[in-house]
């Protein structure tokens, strides 16, 4: 009776447990950093939105309690691509095919868009004002979804959002 | 030259309407930033390469907008608007738009 097993078969015991577990180690691996990521994003954005005051930001067209003789006001354009993890494009799967609201595609493009409008309050901060008005925020398709087969494209919340810097009183 | 997506700009008047005036561009980012953007797709977060590629492409059809109201002798861009379509896969289109304009200060009038 052998005491060692022979090379060939630890070989074999290897390789079943590393092409089982590899793919497993991975995904786990995924779902934990996404998760994280997600976590810290969210974060960051509730730290730097209670830098600014509710008022600095509207979507009106007129320039809301505007300091006059102030700086000519400015537009600010802002991007903003966020992609979705292991997790939530797997959960999507699932309910895209029981039907129901995808929750994780719906935080994703949420964060996409409240950094968005964050970038434009950085940059006018950044050249001199205080405040931003006529924010208008729109989506763009890289991913190419609406062209590709569904199945291919990435799932990706892209952003592009612009408005107008001046300053308050 | 003057740019705001608001259809006034506070201090100045409008003396003259040059008309729309427009600038487009489709790019894309090379092989590797799609690779990259693939693994972000995994593990969540931010695609930088695809953010980079839409600035470029805002900031490229800005350029050319601007070119053409400066060919119509405008000095401003009132009412700014952008909008993106779906080419391909990894390509951006964008597009954006503006009434151009002479402004002029209102104390000169």
């Amino acid at each position: 009776m052998h005491v060692f097993i022979s090379m060939e078969e630890l070989v074999t015991v290897l390789v079943t447990l590393l092409s089982v577990l590899l793919p497993l180690g991975i995904a786990v691996g995924c779902i934990i950093m996404g998760h994280f990521t997600e976590k810290w994003h969210l974060q960051s954005l509730r730290e730097r939105e209670s830098g600014y005051p509710r008022s600095a930001v509207s979507q009106v067209k007129t320039f809301p309690n505007i300091q006059p003789g102030s700086q000519t006001p400015q537009l600010v354009v802002a991007e903003v691509v966020i992609a979705s993890d292991y997790w939530k494009t797997f959960w999507a799967g699932w309910v895209n095919f029981f039907g129901g609201e995808m929750r994780g595609y719906q935080k994703m493009i949420d964060r996409a868009r409240r950094e968005a409008v964050l970038r434009l309050l950085e940059q006018a901060e950044e050249k001199g004002f205080n405040a931003i008005c006529n924010v208008r925020i729109d989506t763009a398709d890289i991913t190419g979804a609406s062209t590709a087969p569904a199945k291919r494209a990435a799932s990706m919340a892209c952003v592009l959002a612009s408005a107008t810097a001046y300053m308050t009183s | 030259m003057l740019l705001t997506n608001t259809e006034t700009i506070p201090g100045y008047r409008i003396k003259e309407v040059k008309g729309l005036v427009q600038g487009n561009t489709v790019r894309a980012k090379h092989i590797g930033r799609d690779i990259m953007a693939g693994f972000r797709n995994l593990i969540g977060g931010e695609v930088s390469g695809y953010t980079e590629l839409l600035t470029e492409s805002r900031e490229q059809a800005t350029e050319r907008m601007i070119d053409h109201a400066e060919d119509l002798g405008a000095n401003a861009v009132v009412n700014v608007r952008f909008s993106t379509s779906a080419i391909t896969q990894g390509a951006a289109e964008l597009y954006v738009y503006g009434t151009a304009v002479v402004v002029v200060k209102e104390t000169e009038t």
